[in-house]
């Protein structure tokens, strides 16, 4: 499990994160995501034990992460850009791995190799950035680490890798109960993925929560009366953002949806659809509540 | 065995307890069948195995499958409780089917008189009917 309990970095001047704590059970898939610059990836190279922190701790299965070799090597980070030693092939990198994670499998290297169809003998700088991708991916997975952590880890990859990728890793998931962090503005993704979602904004958590929960309780209603919308129903709502689009009003409202049913149908509307959001919806209206939201231009 | 539609803003979790509620109450999926294993449909669906876990373990505090430890679940005999789950979806289908046959102009006497018809037909005729 990893627990990370009011951590602060500051890079001279700049704070960087500011008091952040987040639990990432094990064998979870916990989704990262956030306003650009919002401290995220400071935060993934924290808890690889990159960064030190400037105050708070990160715990990896009650262990301290930051220059600590034998954790370290249950610890895998794929950054944006992933790193290989200059002039090696697939197989060299492969023998460096082998010689720092203990957990390393011969057998599954080879076998990934084959399933990627990827040159292990061939100099990976020649590879496309795809390509060199999917490297970092058969060298990571093969490492079988027990925290693998994501930094846009889909960048460049088709929809068929995108597909293999996702499902080895749910393989390690069920197998070995691997947590994973991924970090990711591709919000659709992390919503087919993760199974837990934080969202950062300027250094704070701003939510964190089990996905099903937060989408469960959170809808979207479109409605319509005959007359007036009722004063009374709009104010027993815990309504989170509204709008008129002629004589349709949608509005965002938390609660579950059957509750919901009952409390609206008692006034008879003509249009009643309740639909659940989509991760997409639910960052940009949490994004709006703190106060990061696009400027309507036609205003 | 089945698919999942991705782009629907159902939770995937929620499409998953729904299909395999609905494999088990046509009995597609049979008393005692076992279930894939989380692994294996987690594979087959590419979907998270901790969605699956959980939609499992809410089929079985729902009662529809039940879990022998290292070996799977398996499908619940039917009880009183998936009948039920039955008759109301029925209920609400009939509501929607008639509701639209009133606005369509038919009467509630037309729909009594149906549903009368429909009961002497399932039941075989009426018991006196060699006198009429």
């Amino acid at each position: 499990m990893i627990k990370i309990s009011n951590v602060r970095k500051e890079f001279q001047e700049i704070e960087a994160i500011e008091n952040v704590s987040i639990h990432v059970n094990k064998g979870s898939i916990y989704g990262l995501l956030g306003s650009n610059g919002a401290g995220k990836t400071t935060l993934l190279k924290m808890i690889a034990g990159i960064y030190e922190q400037s105050e708070g701790s990160i715990l990896i299965d009650g262990r301290v992460v930051y220059e600590n070799p034998s954790l370290k090597q249950e610890i895998i980070i794929i950054q944006d850009t992933p790193f290989f030693i200059p002039q090696y092939t697939l197989k060299q990198m492969g023998k460096v791995y082998r010689s720092f994670y203990p957990n390393w499998s011969e057998e599954r290297f080879k076998q990934l190799a084959a399933d990627f169809n990827l040159d292990v003998t061939k100099k990976i700088h020649k590879f496309s950035k795809g390509i060199q991708r999917q490297a970092a991916f058969i060298l990571a997975l093969s490492a079988q680490p027990s925290v693998l952590i994501l930094d846009e880890p889909m960048d460049g990859l088709d929809p068929v890798m995108r597909k293999k990728v996702k499902s080895l890793i749910f393989e390690d998931v069920a197998d070995r109960e691997m947590s994973v962090l991924i970090s990711s503005h591709n919000l659709k993704e992390v919503e087919d993925i993760c199974d837990h979602v934080g969202i950062l904004h300027k250094g704070k958590m701003i939510l964190e929560r089990d996905l099903d929960d937060l989408k469960s309780d959170t809808h979207k209603i479109q409605l319509a009366f005959k007359g007036e919308i009722p004063q009374q129903l709009i104010s027993s709502l815990d309504i989170v953002h509204q709008e008129k689009r002629g004589s349709i009003f949608i509005c965002i409202v938390k609660g579950l949806e059957e509750e919901l049913l009952t409390k609206i149908q008692a006034y008879h509307p003509v249009i009643l659809d309740i639909l659940p959001l989509t991760l997409e919806e639910i960052f940009l209206y949490e994004m709006e509540d703190a106060g990061y939201a696009v400027q309507n231009i036609l205003d | 065995m089945f698919e999942l539609d991705v782009r629907s803003r159902k939770p995937i979790y929620e499409q998953l307890v729904e299909r395999l509620k609905e494999l088990i109450i046509s009995e597609i999926l049979k008393t005692d069948e076992q279930l894939p294993s989380v692994r294996t449909l987690a594979q087959q669906l590419t979907i998270n195995p901790n969605t699956i876990q959980k939609a499992y373990r809410e089929l079985e505090t729902q009662g529809y499958i039940y879990s022998i430890k290292g070996r799977g679940s398996f499908v619940s005999p039917p009880s009183l409780h998936i009948q039920s789950e039955k008759l109301e979806k029925v209920k609400s289908e009939l509501n929607k089917l008639m509701s639209e046959a009133l606005y369509l102009g038919m009467n509630a006497g037309d729909l009594i008189n149906m549903v009368n018809n429909i009961e002497i037909a399932s039941k075989g005729g009426l018991e006196d009917d060699q006198n009429q």
